[in-house]
């Protein structure tokens, strides 16, 4: 994806979160069958579907949780490109977001 | 001349094969250049019937000398402490161990089924079976925490799953040519040579180890293995990036997550589903951190790793 494309899909994301897209940030896959049960939902899902990724993968623009967790923090989290690198999301995010696939 | 014997307990040949794969030196400089006489090897062993039984009882009565007693494989119990299950030259291979074991200038232990019990003595450990000295991280195993043989040296552990055939045979050599007594070992019994840097030390991810870039994937050439891929490489202490395999890789290096296979604990979580090549966590957090590291410092130094990473850090810079 070049960059303008990418930047272009990062402003329609932070518009549809801004804008109050309710996504399912609980359960935390707290397990690993449980992880590999929210990848195999994502899996099922149009590459191209992002409001899908977005709710089912559980994405807010703020931390999360008692200990704020980010994106920023993330091992999906590609800075320079500001990525997300997980390859069932592979979505442009910002930093300061989360979303519940979170790992560090 | 040192006298070297070889055994098998509960074992799949793999320290064997791994043996003979040698090449620093190789099993048979052991023999040409280092004048060690292999008295009787599973895949060498040139006796059969009553003739190896009767070396056997001549190696127990002190009849012939034994320098080196090398045993691959769990001590097997089973079934009720008989050893019934795993007969040798007619009797339980068992008690060939405690009687071998007793005249042994040297005893090592090859492989994890020797050293701890290795994936035979995983849960439920139906064959009752035990390492030489250990039962995984538990001193004792089946010749118990005092034993010292002959030279005044506990067993000597050479792990792995298999064991590095250099580390076989430059052990075996360091014996043989009488530098035993120079050998230091760690409270696992494991030669400090190879044993005390990490699989990490060597490894051509660390930096993006450091930078907390993962590999999502295996055989991915960017990318570190340890935040996904349940890499044990910061916590495992093994050369494999120093003394490479085949004289040319690793796992770590060719994408694949080291699975701790020096560690009394292998095989970790006695291999429950989910837990082979998966990083476990809670909420999202590890639960085994490098070595020394807490989960604070751990997620400060996740931060501030990633705020500090160059754009190449993000990049396959193997390929042009
Ligand atoms: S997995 Fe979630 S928390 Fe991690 S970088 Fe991707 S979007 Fe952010
Ligand atoms: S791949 Fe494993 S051994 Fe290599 S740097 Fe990462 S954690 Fe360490
Ligand atoms: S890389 Fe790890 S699992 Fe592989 S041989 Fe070395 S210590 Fe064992």
């Amino acid at each position: 994806m070049s960059i303008d494309d990418s930047n272009q899909l990062l402003k329609t994301i932070a518009n549809l979160l801004a804008n109050g897209l309710e996504t399912k940030t609980e359960p935390f896959p707290e397990t690993d069958k449980q992880f590999a049960d929210v990848l195999t939902e994502l899996r099922q899902l149009d590459q191209n579907d992002i409001k899908g990724k977005l709710v089912v993968g559980g994405f807010v623009n703020h931390p999360y949780g008692p200990d704020q967790y980010r994106c920023m923090e993330c091992m999906y989290y590609l800075v320079h490109r500001k990525w997300c690198d997980l390859p069932e999301l592979a979505v442009p995010v910002e930093p300061d977001w989360w979303c519940r696939l979170w790992r560090i | 001349m040192a006298n070297l014997l070889w055994l098998q307990g509960g074992a799949c040949s793999g320290n064997t094969m791994s043996f003979l794969n040698a090449e620093e030196p190789s099993a048979c400089d052991l023999v040409t250049d280092f004048g060690i006489n292999v008295l009787w090897h599973p895949s060498l062993g040139l006796e059969l019937g009553e003739n190896l039984k009767k070396m056997l009882n001549g190696l127990v009565s002190g009849q012939i000398p034994l320098d080196i007693f090398v045993f691959e494989g769990s001590v097997v119990n089973a079934p009720g402490g008989t050893g019934e299950w795993n007969r040798f030259a007619g009797r339980p291979m068992k008690d060939w161990v405690a009687d071998l074991a007793k005249v042994a200038a040297f005893t090592v232990a090859v492989g994890d089924c020797a050293t701890w019990g290795g994936i035979p003595a995983t849960a439920p450990n139906p064959s009752e079976s035990v390492g030489l000295q250990f039962l995984k991280r538990a001193s004792g195993g089946f010749l118990g925490p005092a034993y010292k043989s002959k030279a005044g040296l506990p067993v000597i552990n050479i792990p792995g799953c298999p064991a590095h055939p250099d580390w076989i045979t430059q052990i075996v050599v360091a014996v043989a040519t009488g530098r035993g007594g120079d050998l230091t070992l760690d409270e696992f019994g494991r030669p400090k040579t190879f044993f005390t840097s990490f699989t990490q030390t060597g490894c051509t991810r660390n930096m993006h180890f450091a930078y907390k870039v993962s590999a999502t994937e295996f055989g991915q050439r960017k990318g570190c293995l340890f935040y996904d891929l349940g890499c044990r490489g910061p916590m495992t202490h093994s050369p494999c990036n120093r003394v490479l395999w085949n004289r040319q890789s690793s796992k770590t290096r060719a994408g694949m997550p080291c699975m701790g296979c020096t560690e009394p604990e292998f095989p970790f979580f006695d291999l429950a589903p989910g837990t082979v090549f998966k990083t476990q966590t809670v909420m999202g957090v590890p639960k085994d951190m490098p070595q020394g590291v807490d989960k604070t410092g751990y997620i400060k130094l996740t931060a501030a790793a990633k705020a500090a990473s160059p754009a190449w850090a993000e990049e396959d810079i193997f390929v042009v």
